[in-house]
């Protein structure tokens, strides 16, 4: 390209392998990059509290789980609310090494990596074989076989005493080249280690959607029976669908169960299902970026309102018990809000501000 | 070049016989057409054709391959593309991914290039999008190319719907009615595209088509059906002189 791409003010592609940059100006490259940057050296410059790391780290979590749920239900239009039951996978994947080798195991503590790899692929097996209904099955009729699935999944755990009957399974603090972690690193440590998985996993997502791998997905949602004259199987396109999904989850899952140092069935039900369905809409279904928005948003809604109920809990009397009720009220509120003002979620916002950064300050 | 033989079909549903007993043979490197009054069974034996419906008996054969009971993406690695009649489209990506999708089979790279995206798969992905650009040369789609399929005006998607059949670079092409529901100017073009189709790429096309006049004008072999049978078959003077023809179109005197 002859044009200065530092000044470049559209798009002049000359090959077609020019058109598939993720980046079509310097500049995008250069902001993202910055902005990468920033997030890894931050913590060096400031410390935050445990309690607002774990938030952070709570919010990468949910992106990975979320990217996953992306896949199913924004591209490939397969309703999916069992999506906490396959983080779930994940998380106990890792418990059952802690179940049987004991905790400080040295898979546990020095293979870590390979721990979430295995998660993740076996969150990917389970994705697969609860997607096989949808070879026969759509729309809601679907969307019923993965509730049952969440279903079956707490009552396994909460009645294997392998599983501990749900209870707590401890994992302990993994080593690194430093040594064992300590109760102040811990959860730094994971902010830099989700970090990176969400950088490679959003890369490898963003890759995949402009490959026959991504688009397939969009073919199965907007049409099967011409996906299916278009030489490609529908049904194993949407178990395929599943099964990437699943292996994000998984990988979600066992950050979970590391973050958190432990696995108990109660970060894994159904509500929480909801709330990552809640998540991927409120972020933007059938956008990658919108799995970056959307926990982030909801996830910081939740701490606002706790915060909100405990200041009103000290004003109003304590019967009213609003911190319970204060929760679920604005979680539900912002969904049918987004619903009904924005359904293709915060990720169209940005889309907007992209737009009229571009044209900024001419009006057209 | 290979000849589809369809011998003595029977399509039922329930007890209806939407097809009873149709034998055909579609020659290749011709447009054979495929006329009949309203549910006569032309859209069935298209479906029976490209595997959304399987035959209850008889035998559809592709040169020596049968496809009584292959899957419509079997079907269509054989060569042999459709384009629908109500429009089926993947209506929420642009025409450009509409066609690439086309192209699903042909973009030979593993799962594990696709997620790194250099080398063979930024490659193979150049290369098809060479291909596509030359169809949406060909068909005219050039003002179209990123526009989202679903906000396109009904004749620009049946166009793309065709685009789409050919990316797939049939050497059989069925088209289902690429002409219903358009104004004279349209259908011309699609007449125009139809034959440059067949001059350019010397694919074998079958046409199902309500407009008597289009297919009696361009059709090298015509086929009439009536009640789900055969009533009639020929070049298009032999049709228009049939009498049974005649009879189900017109009336009886």
């Amino acid at each position: 390209m002859s044009t200065n791409r530092w000044l470049a003010t559209g798009n002049y592609f000359t090959s077609y392998q020019d058109e598939q940059r993720l980046f079509f100006t310097h500049l995008d490259r250069t902001i993202l990059t910055m902005f990468l940057l920033l997030l890894f050296v931050w913590p060096l410059l400031f410390t935050l509290s445990n309690k607002y790391m774990l938030v952070i780290d709570n919010i990468l979590i949910a992106v990975v789980a979320i990217i996953g749920l992306n896949i199913v239900t924004g591209f490939a239009g397969l309703i999916s609310i069992g999506h906490a039951a396959f983080v779930g996978i994940g998380a106990y994947t890792v418990a059952s090494f802690s179940r049987t080798l004991g905790d400080s195991h040295v898979i546990i503590t020095h293979a870590w990596p390979l721990m979430i790899v295995l998660s993740g692929l076996t969150g990917a097996v389970f994705g697969a074989i609860v997607g096989l209904p949808a070879m026969r099955l759509k729309h809601l009729y679907l969307a019923i076989a993965t509730l049952s699935f969440q279903m079956i999944f707490t009552w396994t755990i909460n009645f294997l005493e392998f599983f501990n009957q749900g209870q707590t399974i401890s994992i302990s603090r993994v080593f690194w080249f430093t040594g064992k972690l300590g109760r102040k690193d811990h959860y730094l440590f994971w902010y830099y280690v989700l970090l990176v998985v969400v950088v490679l996993s959003g890369f490898m997502v963003r890759n995949l959607l402009r490959t026959r791998y991504g688009r397939c997905l969009s073919a199965v949602r907007d049409n099967d029976r011409a996906a299916d004259a278009m030489g490609m199987h529908p049904g194993l396109t949407k178990v395929y669908a599943f099964g990437l999904a699943g292996f994000f989850a998984g990988v979600a899952g066992a950050l979970h169960a590391y973050v958190y140092r432990g696995v108990g069935f109660e970060s894994f039900t159904l509500h929480h299902s909801i709330t990552y369905l809640a998540m991927a809409i409120v972020g933007g279904l059938g956008t990658l970026n919108g799995s970056f928005w959307g926990p982030a948003a909801i996830i910081t809604l939740e701490l606002q309102v706790e915060t909100l109920a405990e200041h009103a809990g000290q004003i109003l009397p304590s019967t009213w018990n609003l911190a319970t009720a204060l929760k679920p009220f604005s979680f539900g509120l912002v969904i049918v809000l987004f619903l009904m003002f924005e359904p293709r979620g915060i990720a169209n916002w940005w889309r907007i501000v992209r737009s009229y950064t571009k044209l900024w300050p001419f009006r057209y | 070049m290979t000849t589809l033989s369809i011998d003595n079909v029977t399509l039922t549903f329930g007890g209806l016989n939407a097809l009873s007993d149709v034998s055909m043979i579609i020659e290749p490197g011709l447009i054979t057409s495929i006329i009949g009054p309203n549910g006569a069974g032309k859209t069935s034996i298209l479906n029976c054709i490209s595997g959304f419906y399987h035959p209850t008996a008889g035998e559809i054969r592709y040169g020596d391959r049968r496809l009584t009971h292959a899957s419509p993406h079997q079907v269509t690695k054989l060569g042999i593309a459709r384009a629908f009649q109500n429009l089926e489209l993947f209506s929420g990506l642009s025409v450009l991914d509409n066609l690439m999708l086309a192209r699903h089979t042909n973009l030979k790279y593993n799962f594990l290039q696709a997620m790194i995206y250099v080398g063979k798969a930024s490659r193979l992905e150049a290369e098809n999008r060479a291909y596509v650009e030359g169809v949406i040369d060909f068909m005219e789609l050039e003002p179209y190319r990123n526009s989202t399929v679903g906000n396109l005006a009904y004749g620009i998607q049946k166009r793309v719907e065709v685009a789409r059949a050919l990316t797939l670079d049939p050497q059989l092409l069925l088209l289902d009615e690429p002409m219903a529901g358009m104004n004279i100017e349209e259908k011309e073009d699609v007449v125009r595209f139809i034959m440059d189709i067949i001059k350019e790429r010397n694919t074998t096309i079958i046409l199902v088509e309500h407009d008597l006049g289009v297919v009696m004008d361009i059709s090298d072999y015509i086929h009439v059906l009536d009640f789900g049978e055969v009533i009639g078959s020929g070049t298009p003077e032999e049709v228009a002189a049939n009498e049974k023809v005649i009879e189900a179109y017109i009336g009886e005197d």
